[in-house]
């Protein structure tokens, strides 16, 4: 099985299928490849399997059939999950990404549990992140008092705690305004440039010409490729 | 932020849900230990007639509703003396009588001035009574300080009026706050000549006072021996239901307390869904899961135990207050209590918390972020 995992790519999706009960099908077959350092974006109508992918990618969800190799392991017989999703992908959700009761240091320092850190060492990698999405001060703010363009690079800020090579970010600028987005943006631009793979799923089309590849899809598989830039 | 930092943090932000369960558990143990320690100080008490003689056991009849419903005559008395061992068999009356609203609960010991010695009576003022006289009684310092008499006082009791011809002290506070009669006298009062409750024995010494209770228990099976308080306690018919009926409640406040706490976590569960299925998504194992909810859930019960022994100490010292209860009741903390406390409070919050626990850690991560 070792042979046919391609080192070159930080994601080799084939054929992957996933039918939910009712039978509904999120997606029909599809492959997709994304390269070290890319970062693609992926489009499409609503319902077309966007999220259901993301989330496969990040081994929240299975497929039902179909082979998904990430950063070199093959999902379908991966032993250590929490693992996987601990230090593989980061993971930046549309809406209601943090914690509420948490500060925005804690939230920070979530995925960290369980890396066998003490407290400080949690806490100097999370004011570390902070300063490096230009949150600097906002440590011990909840959620709720930042903005929703602050919450999202908090999100980001999470995602990165484990040093992740692999970005997923499932609509991320779907809730902010055109400054927040733009500021966003950069920041995933910054990441970009550092030889982070980022995958993101959005509808606006703006937004996803920031990429460098637009992957398109409809029921369930890709339809078209555009390189963007 | 440390592990244990976060479970306070999760604990004070869910405020409504922590006080309920706080006070639910707060509750049970308020519950468990409130009658824990009134049916310790009760069986105290009442063992306390017991301790006031310095004795190497006691005889009561065997099989009473109530110690104070024993009666020996002189016939068997005259056998406990004959047992070989013994060295001597002291027979006292005790009766409780209603002497005024601060007083319900008087006690009256019928006792021949002969025995004063043997029996740790040390006369402190006055004189002692003479052994048949009438009309003559002898006060505890706690009963004479109460009741504001001295020697020379009239002190009516038994349906009659007496002199208190002198002040007593035994170093038993229950028995200070009694009186002392002439064994006769007494008994005359009560109708019931030549009877008494107690037996106090002593042996003689390099005897086992084990071999002698087993004689005693084989000479007169219609006698029972009892060498401590505990002892006492299994004598007493009413003690024994006293303990049955704490066991029953104990056993009914915890599983109440155990509904109340699984209901509450799972109303919460269902509310935290969400903020499981991220954590799950971010990384965590669900074994982290569990020690958080666990430890969310530890928290809880020690907050509710601490509050539970507050209110117990304050509801016990309330209930020691009652008129019908007065100087009957002294609660009686020991540190037994406090364990049993702990182990109520942390009892029912595991059962409470176990189902919700592992629903929580078995969440699909997808489902958890789906739940709106
Ligand atoms: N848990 C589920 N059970 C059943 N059907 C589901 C489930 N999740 C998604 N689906 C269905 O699978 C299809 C793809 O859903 P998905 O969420 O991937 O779409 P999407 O492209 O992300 O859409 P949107 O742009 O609206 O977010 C939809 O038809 C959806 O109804
Ligand atoms: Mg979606």
């Amino acid at each position: 099985m070792s042979e046919s995992i391609d080192r070159q790519l930080a994601i080799d999706v084939k054929g992957v299928t996933r039918v939910f009960p009712g039978r509904v099908t999120a997606l029909a077959g599809l492959d997709l490849n994304v390269r070290y350092g890319e970062m693609v974006a992926i489009t499409g109508p609503s319902g077309c399997g966007k999220s259901t992918l993301l989330n496969i990618l990040a081994a929240i969800d299975s497929p039902t059939s179909g082979s998904v190799i990430v950063a070199g392991h093959d999902l379908a017989h991966i032993h250590d999950l929490s693992g996987y999703r601990r230090h593989e992908v980061g993971l930046v959700f549309q809406l209601h990404n943090l914690l509420p009761q948490l500060s925005t240091l804690s939230n920070v320092e979530l995925p960290m549990f369980g890396c066998g850190w003490s407290a400080h060492q949690r806490r100097t990698r999370a004011l570390e992140l902070l300063a490096e999405v230009d949150l600097s001060g906002c440590e011990q703010r909840l959620p709720t008092e930042l903005s929703g363009g602050e919450r999202q690079r908090v999100a980001i800020a999470r995602a990165l705690a484990n040093e992740p090579k692999i970005l997923l970010a499932d609509e991320p600028t779907g809730s902010l305004d055109s400054a927040s987005t733009a500021r966003f943006l950069d920041l995933l631009k910054r990441l970009e440039s550092g030889g982070m793979t980022i995958v993101m799923v959005t509808h606006a089309p703006d937004v996803a010409a920031n990429a460098q590849r637009v992957i398109e899809m409809r029921d369930g598989t890709v339809v078209n490729e555009s390189v963007a830039k | 932020m440390s592990f244990f930092l976060l479970i306070t943090r999760n604990v004070w932000s869910k405020k409504a849900r922590s006080i309920g369960l706080t006070f639910a558990v707060a509750f049970a143990v308020l519950t468990v230990v409130t009658l824990g320690v009134t049916s310790s100080g009760l069986e105290q008490s009442a063992a306390a007639i017991i301790s006031v003689g310095k004795a190497d056991f006691t005889v009561v009849q065997k099989d009473v509703s109530d110690t104070l419903a024993s009666t020996i005559d002189t016939q068997q008395l005259a056998g406990l003396r004959h047992t070989p061992g013994v060295t001597s068999a002291v027979g006292v009356l005790v009766e409780i009588e209603h002497i005024n609203a601060d007083n319900p609960v008087f006690i009256e010991i019928g006792i021949s001035p002969g025995d004063f010695a043997g029996f740790g009576v040390r006369v402190v003022a006055g004189s002692a009574y003479a052994p048949t006289a009438a009309h003559e009684v002898m006060l505890g310092w706690r009963a004479a300080a109460n009741l504001g008499l001295h020697v020379g006082s009239r002190f009516d009791a038994n349906g009659t009026w007496n002199t208190v011809t002198g002040i007593y002290s035994t170093g038993n506070a229950f028995g200070d706050a009694g009186a002392m009669f002439p064994l006769p006298a007494i008994q005359g009062y009560n109708r019931v000549p030549g009877i008494v409750t107690l037996a106090f024995v002593k042996v003689a010494p390099g005897t086992s006072v084990a071999a002698v209770t087993r004689r005693v228990a084989f000479a007169q099976p219609v006698l029972t021996t009892i060498r401590t308080a505990a002892q006492f306690g299994r004598a007493d018919r009413d003690l024994i239901y006293l303990q049955a009926a704490v066991t029953g409640s104990t056993v009914l406040a915890i599983l109440i307390g155990a509904v109340i706490v699984g209901n509450t976590m799972l109303l919460s569960l269902f509310e935290r869904t969400h903020e499981f299925g991220l954590m799950r998504a971010v990384g965590w194992t669900r074994r982290r899961m569990v020690a958080l909810l666990l430890g969310e859930s530890l928290l809880l019960a020690l907050m509710g135990a601490a509050l539970g022994v507050a209110l117990s100490f304050a509801v016990a010292a309330g209930l020691a207050h009652l008129p019908a209860l007065k100087g009957v009741l002294h609660p009686n903390f020991t540190e037994d209590v406090f364990w049993r406390a702990l182990y109520t409070a942390l009892g029912m919050t595991l059962i409470g918390a176990l189902y919700p626990t592992i629903r929580a850690a078995l969440l699909s991560p997808l489902k958890a972020l789906s739940y709106e």
